[in-house]
């Protein structure tokens, strides 16, 4: 069996080593994030079926859990892990072409450490190194928002920074408030012993839990640093953020709160957020006219729903909520990968300036199409299992409660629904007659930008057509065919909800 | 062939028009035509079948297509229509862009329907509603300028409907653990039956929706005058009337017919009655008010609808018999409709009832196509719509519901009104200068307008072939069933023999006509003669169309103004600065922001420490 | 069987002789109360004869088409109604049928009309539709009532329901008469509602371009067509007739008081006339149908 210790290690070492190949050849360096994230991605799915059987946790520097340091990988990590490497590995093949200028090591470099801290954080045992990879992955993230270097993007990072750190520095007081009170770091190990203190003692480091990883998840009202970021980083960052990041944030509330605060009393808190959450990242985009600020607050209404889901607290409801983490992560990127090149090739990101888009790069547009009907929930495509899973468990709540909650979220539907034909409408429908190069407009665009010849506006190149075409087949294939993931998500599931098993998983 | 495989190819055929359209325009539009063409033959050998068959496994729940005599009737009208309509689009849409995409979304929303119509369990149902949903959408859309709105209108309501029946879906999936029809079926009489109203209600609204029946009839006159005119046809032929299948479903196969009739103390189907009522009362007078001819159409098909859902809805054998043959019949005449005023737009540019007229002398056929499907709309006798307007009547009556009856009948003048204004502005009068170049129709265009106006008096003298289908299928719901004849219907209450009609109307024709012959013989004039003695006539200025009901629009148009329309609007607008208001919270200021986190963590903390919430 | 047919024959005739000896007599009778000494009762006849003879002139075969369809729905309609007893196919349908086959008539005149292109005439026809929206809605309400409380459509047993002198005038159904009665001079474009036709307005509107025999056929579907109204009224309200003599004598009876207010009244314009049809024969009418459901 592998270690899954190379699951961290061996993109960790690709991005250290970015540089180093930058010394034989300037180009090298961009070819080094695919072939990292295509090795986790092969090495996840090979990992699947042993994990599925039974988790497999691993310690480093010898020491046993509770005293060392240990990665769990059970079906959840192994699952997100996946997804992150594919994800991650899609994205940067279509950055082989999209990213040419600026400092392009560096880019690469940022982004697998990126990954990497994704990985780990999803993969650890331990809540310091929670703590570390979620550091490592904010770090690079902030750099790479600001990696254009133009106002824009430099004020969002720094916006961006702030206000990570003080949700850092949030969570390191609740692990330092966590160590005081169980002197020990060890999920596993803090979730056996959780009972011997009062809920009192634990609430302040839950809650600020919750709102330092909230700020990375996007929780609203934390959530106030993502549509700047989102819409001023290059789309493939936009895709990673969105697809990855803040859907790693989320991940990092539900493990705390499940697993090692067992937190079944706050439960119906997490549900009202989450529809807090939802409404106001719908209603923000609804009436936004620039693209990508657009789908960022789609994220946030995502997350919304994701939080929903998890807050229902049955088996069938999170494996939805997770269903739809999977969903949001390839959607959401392919949107950001499909609207990449056409913000670039149209010099705005207003939508307007997207007109007719659809004839001139029709295979963005379908991957677009695809995206946003399987985010709206329609079939036959991945959101439609995902929303069909969430409202099934919330109605068997058998609480009437529950079923107003139901309506909330398909009010928020609608009004998603609303803005994304109407962005449909606008790439198709609406349009200039072929051959009028697109009015350039006074917004900088965040791509790069000293492409002169707009005239003509041809497709996105190949680089770039292949991951999107991936990822709207695998929408359509899970779409159509949910079974595909739905035993890992089942085993995912139960790992968050059976805290006994994942504690003597660890503690054995 | 199989269920599943039907829809397979059906499916595959869209796709492989696509493909096909990328090699050459000639192919794939002979391709369209015979793969719509061609799922009619085994649809047809499907008649009197009682086939299943789960076809797919989704999430743990089975897929199951069946044929009943019902779905069978709706395939079959679902088919024809759009077979129709792809033989039209073949002239209509020639030299318009996208083509290929076009044909795929026309074969697409015909395999949805299909899909609709054989479903078995709701998870298809809902699926197969969806993809024609969104690809309805798309199709709508497909002309651009106002279509947008309109396509944003239609698929908005569509969503709202959606998500309303998948509620219903989940919860009964919830309560009853499974979504067969039949499993469902023997679940809701044991349920409370503010449970099974509470299903009842969120289907309505979906099928309401779809179906345009007041208050959620919005999204129709928009998008029924802007799409193209091949697919408005089916628009307003078939697709409308999958909410028609959806009511039928849930009423009858569903919940039941004592349900149906007892719950809320009968007050439910009696109130979707009212509800029909309205929606044939007030579209029909709006329609007279409209200077667009599809969008005069499109009116008319709301109140055409009005009827099929009185029908089903009152809860009578006759009633029920009634409105399924509407349904049939104003597939058959309104898609005829369309596609004439369709064929008028393809060689005039226009559909303005103001400016056109005088065309009979340019396209006989077609107006006397029109004619005849006018003739249906109205419900004049040997065309179907009277025979089926015939039934709705007489249930009303004989159920007591005489107010509900006056409604229907009075609906019947609104309904000559408008269409006489049609068939006047575009065909009669005089000619405008402007079109006297205009040439007929081109054949295959022709082909489709023929066949239906056949349907229309074929049905309407021998209206025993369907209604025989459709008293089975009433029979099997637990109603009584009627003694259909060939030539009509038998009872005791008042007969209808439509062959004696026929043959009486037809007797007097011959009579009159050889009356006429008896005459001196008549000459031909030119038109403007008599009425100019011969003095120069400036034709344009004398063709009296402008305002046709000049005295009646002025006392009823301060009445019909779409206030559920206006109102919808209003919401939108309130949501959308609403929405801006959200948006401010995301100011740009980091000091905003920063406190926002302190404030939530600070709210959370005095929540917990103050108020002890949890 | 061959008794059948010979009604299908006769009862046209019957109806078109009486159909055209109203005629003469409504000039007639007008005229005495207008002072007037009036042409002879049979000249309507003449009138015919001469028409044929003349030649006419066309516009198109939807010209000629709508005049014979008129006509022949008028001649449908009458083997439709039961004439004292004679009801030659009154078993192939109801009342429903009834209230349709009298859409032949206005559409068939409309359709040839629409195809001359006269200004008047599509004027005229406009009128007339709109006309017969505001009576319409009485005459629906009349008829609802009668087929509730008798609880049929057939007209044959409404007729026989009324042995014996329980007149529908007298019973319940009166309101519904007497709405039914308001809205006559509507249903048969005499004054005060000969505003479809005016001719100082609009040059007698869907006749105008009309002459020799097609004028001869307007004027046989016009006596056609006032039998029918009239004859409909008798059967529904005043019990038919036991032959056709008695049958007769209630028509005529009800025929010259029709003939009355068309000699004393003025015109109405189409709006007034929209409004005063909406107003109180609706009222009577709707108050007669409720009245009918509440005692039923």
């Amino acid at each position: 069996m592998v270690n899954p210790i190379l699951l961290i290690a061996v993109p960790l070492a690709f991005a250290f080593s970015i540089p180093l190949f930058g010394l034989i050849s300037k180009r090298a360096g961009r070819f080094i994030p695919p072939v990292a994230m295509l090795f986790n991605l092969v090495l996840s799915i090979i990992l699947i079926p042993d994990v599925l059987e039974s988790p497999v946790s691993v310690f480093l520097s010898g020491f046993p859990p509770p005293f060392g340091i240990n990665l769990y990988v059970g079906p959840l990590g192994i699952l997100f892990s996946a997804v992150i490497a594919l994800v991650g590995f899609l994205v940067s093949i279509y950055a082989l072409d999209y990213i040419k200028e600026g400092a392009e090591e560096k880019y690469h470099m940022l982004y697998l450490a990126l990954l990497t801290g994704a990985t780990g954080v999803v993969l650890t045992g331990d809540i310091f190194n929670l703590f570390v990879f979620f550091e490592i992955l904010c770090i690079s993230s902030y750099g790479l928002v600001g990696y254009l270097g133009n106002k824009a993007g430099v004020e969002s990072a720094v916006k961006y920074l702030i206000q990570g750190s003080v949700g850092s520095a949030f969570n390191l007081i609740g692990i330092a408030l966590i160590y005081g009170q169980f002197g020990t770091l060890n999920m596993a190990d803090i979730a056996a012993n959780i009972n011997s203190v009062s809920p009192n003692q634990l609430f302040i480091p839950l809650v600020l839990f919750i709102v330092g990883f909230g700020i990375e998840g996007a929780i609203f009202p934390l959530n106030a640093w993502l549509p700047d970021a989102h819409s001023s980083a290059p789309s493939t960052i936009s895709a990673v953020l969105s697809g990855i990041a803040i859907e790693t944030g989320v991940y990092a509330i539900a493990r705390v709160t499940f697993t090692i605060f067992g937190a079944s009393d706050i439960l119906l808190f997490l549900v009202l957020l989450g529809l807090l959450t939802l409404l106001a990242g719908e209603l923000s985009a609804f009436s936004q006219n620039n693209i990508k600020r657009m789908l960022a607050y789609s994220s946030i209404g995502q997350m919304g729903l994701i939080l929903f889901a998890l807050g229902i607290g049955t088996d069938y409801g999170i494996a939805g909520g997770l269903f739809q983490f999977i969903n949001h992560a390839l959607s959401k990127a392919l949107i950001f990968l499909a609207t990449g090149y056409m913000i670039y090739r149209m010099g705005s990101m207003e939508i307007s300036s997207l007109e007719g888009i659809g004839k001139k790069m029709p295979v963005s547009s379908l991957c677009f199409t695809v995206g946003a009907f399987s985010l709206i929930g329609l079939p036959p495509f991945a959101g439609f299992p995902s929303k069909f899973m969430i409202v099934l468990s919330a109605l068997e709540k058998h609480s009437n409660l529950f079923i107003v909650f139901i309506g909330i979220v398909f009010l928020g539907t609608v009004i998603e629904a609303t803005y994304f034909f109407k962005v449909i409408q606008v790439l198709y429908f609406k349009g200039a007659p072929a051959g009028v190069p697109a009015e350039k407009k006074t917004e900088i665009s965040p791509a790069q930008e000293t492409i002169k010849d707009r005239g003509v506006i041809t497709g996105a190149p190949i680089a770039a057509l292949i991951p999107m075409i991936i990822l709207a087949l695998l929408i359509i294939l899970i779409g159509v065919y949910p079974k595909a993931v739905d035993e890992i998500l089942n085993a995912s599931s139960i790992e968050l909800l059976d805290r006994v098993k994942y504690i003597q998983g660890v503690l054995r | 062939m199989n269920l599943a495989q039907l829809i397979l190819i059906s499916l595959c055929g869209a796709f492989l028009t696509y493909l096909l359209g990328k090699a050459s325009s000639r192919i794939r539009d002979t391709f369209a035509v015979f793969i719509s063409l061609l799922l009619i033959i085994p649809l047809f050998c499907l008649y009197g079948k009682n086939e299943e068959i789960t076809y797919y496994s989704f999430l743990g729940l089975p897929l199951i297509l069946k044929i009943t005599p019902l779905s069978w009737l709706f395939a079959i009208a679902v088919q024809t229509i759009t077979s129709l309509s792809v033989i039209f689009s073949l002239s209509y849409m020639k030299g318009k862009e996208r083509l290929d995409f076009y044909y795929l979304m026309l074969l697409l929303v015909n395999t949805g329907m299909l899909g609709i119509v054989l479903s078995a369990d709701l998870i298809s149902f809902y699926i197969f509603w969806e993809i024609m949903s969104w690809s309805t959408f798309l199709l709508i859309s497909y002309n651009r300028g106002p279509a947008l709105h309109a396509g944003m209108k239609y698929i908005v309501m569509s969503i709202i409907g959606s998500a309303s029946m998948i509620i219903g879906i989940l919860s009964l999936y919830v309560n009853c653990g499974s979504l067969d029809f039949v499993q469902i079926a023997s679940f809701i009489p044991r349920t409370s039956s503010g449970y099974t109203l509470f299903i009842l209600i969120l289907f309505c609204i979906t099928f309401g929706i779809k179906n345009a029946i007041a208050p959620f009839h919005t999204w129709l006159p928009d998008a029924h005058s802007e799409a193209p005119s091949p697919f408005s046809a089916v628009l307003s032929g078939v697709l409308i009337k999958m909410g028609t299948y959806g009511f039928i479903l849930f009423m009858y196969t569903i919940a039941g017919l004592n349900i149906i009739i007892n719950i809320g103390g009968g007050s439910f189907h009696y109130l979707i009655s009212i509800l029909a009522a309205i929606t044939i009362i007030f579209p029909t007078f709006i329609a007279v008010l409209q200077d667009d001819a599809k969008r005069l159409l499109a009116w008319s098909s709301i109140a055409q609808v009005g009827y099929i859902i009185l029908g089903i809805a009152i809860g009578t054998g006759l009633g029920f018999v009634g409105g399924v043959f509407h349904f049939f019949n104003h597939a058959a005449f309104k898609a005829l409709l369309f596609l004439s005023v369709g064929a008028v737009e393809y060689r005039t540019g226009t559909r303005d009832l103001n400016s056109l007229g005088g065309l009979i002398k340019k396209m006989p056929i077609t107006f006397f196509c029109a004619l005849i499907g006018v003739f249906g709309l109205i419900g004049m006798p040997l065309t179907n719509g009277f025979v089926s307007k015939w039934l709705i009547y007489k249930a009303l009556i004989l159920g007591e519901h005489p107010f509900l009856a006056f409604i229907a009948l009075f609906g019947t003048w609104g309904t000559i009104i408008y269409s006489y204004k049609l068939i006047h502005n575009i065909f009669l009068g005089q000619l405008p200068e402007k079109f006297s170049n205009v040439r007929k129709a081109p054949v295959t265009m022709r082909i489709p307008v023929i066949f239906l106006s056949l349907v229309v008096v074929v049905f309407g003298i021998l209206p025993g072939i369907p209604l025989k289908i459709i008293d089975t299928i009433s029979a099997s719901f637990g109603f009584q069933p009627q003694d259909i004849q060939i030539w009509g219907i038998a009872s005791e209450t008042g007969v209808l023999n439509m062959v004696n009609i026929f043959a009486a109307i037809f007797a007097a024709l011959i009579f009159v006509w050889l009356l006429f012959l008896m005459g001196r013989k008549k000459i031909n004039i030119a038109q403007d003669d008599s009425y100019a003695a011969g003095a120069y006539v400036p034709k344009d200025k004398y063709n009296y169309t402008v305002d046709f009901y000049k005295p009646l629009s002025g006392m009823i148009k301060p009445y019909l103004r779409d206030f559920v329309d206006d109102f919808y609007l209003w919401l939108a607008d309130v949501i959308r600065t609403f929405s801006d208001k959200t948006r401010k919270i995301y100011c740009g200021d980091l000091g905003y922001y920063i406190s926002y986190i302190v404030l939530f963590l600070a709210v959370l903390i005095v929540l917990k420490m103050g108020l002890k919430i949890w | 069987m061959v008794i059948n047919i010979l009604e299908i024959i006769i009862s046209p005739v019957l109806a078109f002789i009486i159909g055209i000896f109203f005629m003469g007599l409504f000039r007639k009778i007008t005229a005495r109360l207008h002072w007037r000494y009036g042409p002879p009762v049979i000249q309507p006849f003449l009138d015919l004869i001469k028409l044929f003879h003349q030649q006419g002139f066309s516009h198109g075969p939807v010209f000629d088409l709508g005049i014979i369809m008129a006509l022949a729905g008028s001649i449908v309609l009458i083997l439709f109604i039961p004439f004292g007893g004679i009801c030659p196919i009154s078993n192939s349908g109801g009342l429903l049928v009834i209230i349709y086959i009298m859409l032949f008539a206005p559409l068939g005149i409309a359709l040839s009309g629409g195809e001359a292109a006269n200004p008047n005439i599509s004027i005229g026809i406009s009128r007339k539709l709109i006309l017969a929206l505001g009576y319409e809605v009485s005459f629906l309400l009349a008829l609802l009532a009668l087929m509730t409380y008798y609880n049929t459509i057939s007209l044959v047993d409404i007729v026989e329901a009324q042995d014996n002198y329980k007149w529908a005038l007298f019973s319940p159904l009166a309101l519904s008469g007497i709405a039914y009665f308001i809205i006559m001079p509507a249903m048969l474009g005499i004054r005060p509602f000969d505003i479809a036709g005016a001719p100082q307005e609009i040059s007698t509107g869907p006749a105008i371009e009309y002459g020799g025999k097609y004028l001869g056929l307007f004027n046989i579907w016009h006596a056609l067509s006032m039998f029918v109204y009239i004859a409909l009224f008798v059967d529904l309200f005043l019990g038919g007739g036991s032959n056709p003599l008695t049958f007769f004598i209630k028509m005529l009876v009800v025929f010259i008081l029709l003939t009355f207010i068309h000699g004393v009244f003025p015109r109405f314009r189409i709006e007034q006339a929209i409004k005063y049809l909406w107003k109180w024969p609706v009222i009577i009418s709707l108050s007669g149908l409720i009245l009918i459901t509440v005692i039923r």
